[in-house]
């Protein structure tokens, strides 16, 4: 038998009245993947996924799910599971009730409702609070019951809408080591929408960036961190994200802040204006560069991050957290010329070297 | 003692006073009521009033089993108010929903008709209503006056449920979607319970506003339909005004209400607990 949970979106759009929210969504989800989509509020990653569940119509093009049309299908009838930002639980049942609403629905049999619902606890290990409330529970062991809830039935496709966002920042580390286990335990297709792209990163086997209600690239973590498609994902990505700073590529130097950088591989490239990318940690600090000021010293245990004034521009660079480094000071910083990233200076998009 | 006790104990007598004075104004009245309802006729007119009186049952015993007994009338009330109660419910609470949730065409001036109907002075309507049953047959009859009863009920409790189902997290029903319950599952199982206190809340406005009204039922009421309402009026006529009676009648008329009020209460109480949840769902 192939496997269940492949997931495919062909054109599709969707507009509220006159406002287009999502635009042109093309992409496929294999089965068994861990899939996110990545993106600041109100991209459409949300609505895209919701699209998916059922809970919202594509205004234009189709869903498939295991290579059916499922565009018009009723949520209840995709076989899929959701986890909401906000849990949903039923505050007026039990946990046990809550974890066993689904199967309820499909009219199981009492006993086995009883053995399925204890094992989903256990997986989530919540299986000694299943007489109490919601209302009675932490926060993360909300997440706990709604996570229950949703594998209970062991759905072809899970759904999961920010479900970290709620936790306290020790716990969502914790429970998003916990998530790609339990994803990669029970092998189900799961969908994750989040504007966390730490998180994005960290758990997804591949990943999708959305902005301004479009796709703009899809690409494992490595990929999307390595070669953003755009000024925007370089932007949105890292933590501090990329510098951008506008250049001028002359033959094999670049002119940057108006200081000359060797970039003898960009030759090839021809005199032209340029945004030139280059991530916080492939600056150093050192004897030799280009002349800067440190504007923000920030200390972040292991690292630290230092704001750099070059030339009128802002550049910050991730630097080993030995010493502080004073306000004002004057340093040199040096590119790794290999590492810099040259995205067109009028339609944002990367050019390939 | 120390200053901060003393001041604490300044402000808890005022808290106390304002308190009796607030409760004063709704349970004098009904005091005296009590009162009167205890003494004879006579003790009733005297001057000044006697507060030292051989209590005496015989109102009441006139009121629930005499030649004019209520009891009837009690009846009539219940019939009418229980049924008003039931069928506003029935229609109310799926029309709040679908006013809540469901985007329907014509949504926002159906939704300003249901307030409008509370804006207009119910003497206005008699004369119409009168016509209305009239033409129809249906004058001095249950199924009429509940159905003038409705027409200011109905709005009532929509206006009143909407909100309450507006508190209801959307996607508490989107869960239960995708779980794989119907539309009807999903507001049965998920939406209603929670819903439980506002329903509570419904029924005993609903019933009590049923139960005293007294303008539609004295003109469009009749021999058939004799509300306790109307039927008290009786103890008042030209002659002489019965007041004994007429206060021992108006508290037997009092007590399905309270006795409402008491069971209404727990089920308001254990609905707002149930709708008490941190994080989950209620933001």
């Amino acid at each position: 038998m192939n496997k269940r949970g492949a997931v495919k979106l062909a054109g599709v759009g969707k507009s509220f009245g006159q406002t287009s929210v999502l635009r042109e969504v093309d992409l496929e989800i294999r089965p068994g993947e861990f899939f996110s989509l990545l993106g600041p509020s109100g991209s459409g990653k949300t609505t895209t996924l919701r699209i998916i569940a059922g809970l919202e119509t594509a205004s234009a093009g189709h869903v498939y799910l295991d290579d059916i049309d499922a565009t018009l299908t009723p949520p209840g009838d995709r076989d899929v599971a959701m986890v909401f930002q906000s849990y949903a639980l039923y505050p007026h049942m039990s946990v046990f009730d809550n974890i066993a609403f689904p199967l309820k629905m499909i009219r199981m049999p009492a006993a086995a409702i009883a053995v399925a619902v204890r094992e989903a606890a256990a997986r989530v290990r919540i299986d000694h609070l299943l007489t109490r409330r919601p209302g009675q529970l932490s926060g993360g062991q909300q997440q706990r019951c709604a996570l229950a809830r949703a594998i209970v039935r062991k759905p072809a496709l899970f759904l999961l809408d920010e479900p970290l966002s709620n936790l306290d920042a020790k716990l969502r580390v914790e429970t998003r080591v916990e998530l790609r286990r339990l994803q990669r335990a029970l092998d189900v297709t799961t969908i994750y929408v989040t504007h966390d792209q730490e998180e994005a990163m960290s758990m997804s086997d591949r990943l999708a960036v959305f902005m301004d209600g479009r796709i703009v690239q899809i690409g494992t973590p490595e990929e999307v961190y390595g070669q953003p498609a755009t000024v925007e994902v370089a932007a949105f990505l890292g933590n501090p994200p990329m510098n951008l700073l506008p250049a001028r590529l002359e033959g094999s130097d670049a002119l940057v802040a108006g200081a000359r950088v060797a970039t003898p591989h960009l030759a090839g490239l021809g005199h032209r204006d340029v945004m030139l990318g280059i991530r916080p940690s492939d600056v150093t600090l050192g004897a030799e560069g280009i002349a800067a000021t440190v504007t923000l010293c920030e200390l972040l245990g292991e690292d630290m991050i230092v704001d750099l004034d070059v030339g009128g521009l802002l550049v910050r660079v991730k630097a080993p957290g030995r010493g502080r480094i004073a306000e004002g000071e004057r340093v040199h910083a040096r590119f790794e010329a290999q590492r810099l990233h040259v995205f067109d200076k009028a339609s944002g998009a990367r050019v390939a070297v | 003692m120390r200053p901060g006790t003393a001041g604490n104990a300044v402000r808890g007598a005022a808290l106390m006073l304002a308190a009796a004075l607030l409760l004063a104004v709704w349970a004098v009245p009904v005091l005296l009521a009590v009162l009167t309802s205890l003494k004879n006729e006579k003790e009733v007119l005297a001057y000044p009033p006697s507060l030292l009186f051989e209590p005496t049952v015989k109102s009441f015993v006139t009121v629930l089993t005499g030649p004019t007994n209520i009891v009837p009338n009690l009846t009539s009330s219940l019939i009418v108010s229980i049924g008003t109660t039931i069928l506003t419910i029935i229609i109310a609470v799926p029309a709040a929903y679908a006013f809540a949730r469901l985007r329907l065409p014509g949504k926002r001036p159906v939704g300003f008709y249901v307030l409008a109907t509370q804006l207009v002075p119910p003497i206005g309507l008699i004369i119409p209503y009168f016509l209305i049953l009239n033409r129809i047959g249906w004058m001095d009859s249950y199924q009429g006056l509940i159905l003038i009863y409705l027409t200011f009920s109905l709005p009532f409790a929509i206006w009143l449920l909407v909100s309450y189902f507006e508190d209801i997290p959307r996607e508490m029903e989107e869960a239960a979607l995708l779980d794989r319950a119907s539309r009807w599952q999903a507001f049965w199982h998920v939406v209603l319970p929670q819903a439980r206190g506002a329903i509570a809340v419904t029924v005993t406005f609903v019933f009590l506003n049923a139960w005293n009204e007294f303008l539609f039922a004295v003109v469009l009421g009749g021999a058939t339909v004799k509300p306790v309402t109307v039927a008290m009026y009786n103890y008042i006529n030209t002659e002489q005004t019965q007041w004994a009676q007429l206060s021992a009648a108006a508290l037997v008329a009092m007590l399905p209400v309270i006795v409402l009020g008491i069971l209404a209460q727990k089920h308001i109480v254990s609905g707002l607990s149930a709708g008490a949840v941190k994080g989950a769902g209620r933001r």
